[in-house]
């Protein structure tokens, strides 16, 4: 409000020093965004290879074939399996960890960097280290199993079409870097006094924990929430690198369900383009979704 | 070391028993166990047959023809170069957004902050008609636009917000002195924001370090190959015998040290870029 009252001060409009500000930004936008998504919509009418010759006009047909195409809509719903798995991942552990490493503990630094670590380090680095431990001959999880005396308890993790996609979402275990650091930064704005007349009522550290400081940091899960739910559409190296999809496409994601369809020789790239457009939306509705709660919140 | 920590001070966030401080204790030793799995696993295969010098044959032998350093020097040149350009555009976009009045300000930022939910996968489609067409296909400028392109929402969203913290009145007091906005910018706001203006460059360097889609659809030469396509393109080439597997996993340690080494030096910019990066009106 203030910043209002300030710039009335200034007086008018200042349309030409607001655009020359926005130029760069306004260039790149319509230049690469706004092509891209007037060349998705033309294209996704289309009939067409990836040497973007020879188009033939096919109304909605390619939208008719893609939401009919059991493939995709299993890409979807891996899709936000793998959100759902980090955002469960990063509200428990997450939340957990955070909690702890907020009370001095000798070493906090260190746990600090060694749980940030995973969620910095490259996916796709992850992903190579997770498919040779999850590996069924000589990976380490199945050794383990093997030497505890519990063999039934090996499995082919990546090879099994029912495994496969838990396999793959157990990844996020490791991915809690990012909630850590909301919790983190929002556990110090917690006034302290809040929590010493719970203490005072006699509340246990389970009532603490979940009666009290949970519910405090509802706006925290929300950004979690939010921002991992469009995270799963930009997922793809996790799947591509220790399942590539199979098997059977069981674990098949957006990301690689679009790459896949782009980079098969002599596919209809319209079909890639319907796709895309629906992703596209979908992922919009969240994000409109997103700000709307956000900006209540005020 | 690790069985140390549970002597403590109380008066921490709130009082605890020394039963549930146990408990937290051990919930913590549980977690780094699990965390020591992968690093264990990772270390042990890189040793395997041959030891440390499957890091030496690592970075003295050439894969496909390239030096194992070049997919270093790819990936930093790609990097930096993303990280400058997004600064440049987010300060001066971040900052229109918040202290300039113009038309249509309010529409253009929530459609910029709509833009958070477009993800790499739906662009590469006609992102690679537009390189193809402007020969931009398979160069680094390719890579550096599509990593900026795809954060330059978020950087807006983090900077405006950083603005929307600095007091409008010194902007006002520079006016009445005659000073264009341009030159507020310039010589006020712009030296004010350095630390918002690091924390952003830190993270582009961080996420175009981890970018994985733009290299693999964009790139088709070696040479210009960034270190996460490389681990894929080193999974074809060093096969499986258990020699070069070990040659393998001792390629994805030294890949992984330049990430450590840049988030133990920027853990404070990168905590603070993201956290203050959220959305909140």
């Amino acid at each position: 409000m203030k910043n209002t009252k300030g710039k009335l001060k200034i007086g008018g409009n200042h349309n030409k020093a607001g655009y020359i500000f926005l130029l760069p930004l306004l260039i790149i936008f319509i230049g690469l965004l706004g092509y891209s998504f007037y060349f998705l919509i033309i294209n996704s009418f289309k009939d067409v290879t990836i040497t973007f010759r020879h188009a033939d006009f096919t109304g909605l047909e390619n939208y008719k074939t893609i939401v009919s195409d059991f493939g995709f809509w299993r890409a979807m719903l891996n899709t936000f399996l793998l959100s759902t798995a980090n955002i469960f991942c990063g509200l428990t552990f997450g939340f957990f960890i955070a909690i702890i490493l907020n009370f001095k503990i000798k070493g906090k630094r260190f746990f600090h960097a060694l749980f940030f670590i995973p969620s910095m380090l490259p996916i796709a680095l992850m992903a190579a280290v997770f498919g040779s431990i999850l590996e069924y001959k000589n990976g380490i999880v199945n050794n383990i199993f093997r030497t505890v005396g519990l063999s039934g308890l090996a499995q082919r993790w990546l090879a099994d079409p029912k495994l496969a996609i838990w396999a793959v979402c157990s990844v996020s275990i490791f991915l809690i870097g990012i909630p850590i650091m909301y919790y983190t930064a929002d556990l110090t704005t917690i006034s302290s006094s809040i929590l010493e007349a719970a203490t005072i009522d006699g509340a246990g550290m389970r009532h603490q924990l979940m009666l009290v400081i949970f519910p405090i940091l509802k706006n925290t899960h929300k950004t979690i929430i939010l921002s991992m739910l469009l995270g799963g559409f930009r997922e793809m190296e996790r799947v591509f690198l220790m399942t590539d999809g199979g098997p059977g496409g069981t674990t098949e994601i957006i990301g690689t369900y679009i790459y896949r369809a782009t980079r098969s020789a002599g596919s209809n790239i319209g079909l890639v383009c319907a796709a895309a457009m629906i992703v596209l939306i979908v992922a919009f509705v969240i994000s409109f979704i997103q700000l709307k709660l956000t900006s209540k919140n005020g | 070391m690790k069985a140390r920590k549970e002597k403590e001070i109380a008066k921490d966030l709130f009082s605890i028993s020394k039963k549930n401080r146990l408990v937290m204790v051990i919930f913590l030793l549980i977690m780094t166990a699990l965390w020591a799995i992968p690093i264990y696993s990772l270390l042990k295969d890189s040793l395997k047959v041959n030891g440390l010098s499957n890091y030496s044959y690592v970075l003295m032998n050439k894969v496909n023809g390239v030096p194992f350093y070049q997919y270093f020097i790819n990936s930093i040149i790609n990097a930096l170069f993303a990280s400058v350009l997004l600064v440049f555009i987010c300060s001066l976009a971040g900052f229109a957004f918040s202290k300039i009045e113009f038309a249509g300000r309010k529409l253009i930022y929530n459609m910029v902050l709509m833009c958070l939910a477009i993800s790499g996968p739906i662009l590469i489609i006609p992102l690679f008609y537009i390189y193809k067409t402007a020969h931009l296909y398979n160069t680094h400028i390719a890579i550096i636009l599509s990593e900026c392109l795809i954060t330059i929402p978020f950087g807006v969203l983090m900077l405006k917000n950083f603005f929307d913290g600095l007091p409008t009145e010194l902007m006002e007091s520079a006016n009445v002195d005659g000073a264009s906005i341009e030159r507020c910018f310039f010589s006020i706001y712009l030296p004010l924001s350095k630390p918002a203006l690091i924390n952003l460059g830190v993270l582009q360097v961080m996420w175009s370090f981890q970018d994985f889609l733009f290299p693999l659809m964009f790139l088709t030469r070696d040479k210009s190959y960034t270190t996460t396509v490389a681990i894929n393109a080193f999974k074809g080439v060093y096969g499986m015998t258990p020699q070069s597997l070990g040659r393998y996993n001792a390629a994805l340690v030294l890949i992984s040290i330049p990430t450590i080494v840049i988030f133990i030096f920027a853990q404070k910019f990168i905590v603070n870029g993201i956290t203050s990066g959220s959305v909140k009106e």
